[in-house]
């Protein structure tokens, strides 16, 4: 099974790489998450993160890409609710990578 | 033209798969922009109560999944009237922030304007 | 018009009931698998739409006798209705 070391605990993983327990989510996690991505997380992306888990708790889905870049433009600005801007942040597929990082579940709907 | 597409709700919230089905159909289609309308009939209508708490049954909440419909593109949300009535539920006391609620009265009218009709 | 297909037995489900209440003239019913049984006893009176046909090998199977103003198909035709009507409900469950 696959799984990361943080802070001397074990976190196991699927095998997209997904939290296989969303309680294990820390920022210490998600720094790691993002590093098995490729990605040194900035403010920029936490914003993102933080986005992604409010999102969570009104909707408790993981958003697809159209529906982050609405809610993006809607709670960050339209600057920001762009998706070149979120694919620049969390390549290659967004919604996929950054709710990963930031500990949701899947999207069901990430054809 | 696109093909316009019905998704017809039509069983309460937990008792089965179905409900959380179609939503997740209706999210999915959405997603890849063929945004289909729905149509809340029969015992589907209790999928709009509020204040639904599925965690006491350890369930996601399916009302907070169908609030973010209009993030998903659509934007109304449609019910049979007479669903609503034969279950003594007051039309005033449903809203989904966001979406506009139309109750439709001659139901077989209404779907006979789709190409496609999904039942769940 | 709408061909609405009804394949669970109505003293069971709301199917048929649902199914009813949205049926437009020029509409047309097809009762299959276990939607038949409305064919039989008190559910069959509910039945004041038409054209309702019902699939035979259904019905054959299920020991239903299919009363006068029902039609019985088989699958060709079945098909046939399919192409003549636009859009196809299926109430299931």
């Amino acid at each position: 099974m696959r799984s990361i070391q943080v802070e001397d605990r074990e976190i196991p993983l699927d095998k997209e790489g997904f939290l296989r327990n969303l309680g294990d989510w820390s920022p210490a996690v998600a720094e790691q998450l993002a590093r098995a991505e490729g990605i040194e997380l900035t403010e920029d992306h936490w914003q993102v993160i933080r986005l992604l888990q409010e999102f969570y708790r009104e909707f408790e889905l993981s958003p697809a890409m159209r529906p982050l870049v609405k809610y993006a433009g809607q709670h960050l600005g339209a600057d920001k609710g762009r998706s070149i801007y979120l694919m620049q942040l969390f390549p290659p597929s967004p919604a996929k990578v950054a709710s990963k990082i930031a500990g949701l579940p899947k999207p069901t709907n990430c054809l | 033209m696109a093909k316009r597409l019905l998704a017809l709700c039509r069983q309460a919230p937990y008792g089965n798969a179905l409900a959380r089905e179609g939503l997740e159909a209706v999210l999915a289609a959405a997603a890849m922009d063929q945004a289909a309308d729905l149509l809340f009939l029969g015992d589907g209508v209790f999928q709009l109560l509020d204040d639904q708490r599925a965690e006491a049954i350890e369930q996601k909440n399916l009302r907070r999944n169908l609030q973010a419909l209009p993030i998903f593109g659509v934007e109304t949300v449609h019910i049979c009237e007479r669903s609503l009535l034969e279950r003594g539920i007051d039309a005033g006391q449903l809203q989904i922030p966001g979406a506009g609620l139309k109750l439709i009265a001659d139901t077989s009218r209404f779907i006979a304007g789709y190409d496609s009709v999904l039942s769940f | 018009m709408t061909l609405h297909i009804v394949s669970k037995s109505p003293y069971s489900s709301s199917a048929l009931t649902d199914c009813i209440g949205s049926f437009a003239e020029g509409d047309a019913l097809l009762l299959i698998e276990d939607g038949v049984y409305a064919l039989s006893g008190p559910a069959s009176e509910k039945i004041t739409i038409s054209p309702v046909y019902c699939l035979e090998a259904d019905t054959d199977a299920r020991g239903l006798s299919i009363p006068e103003n029902i039609q019985a198909i088989d699958d060709a035709r079945w098909v046939s209705l399919c192409t003549e009507h636009n859009p196809i409900v299926s109430w299931f469950k």
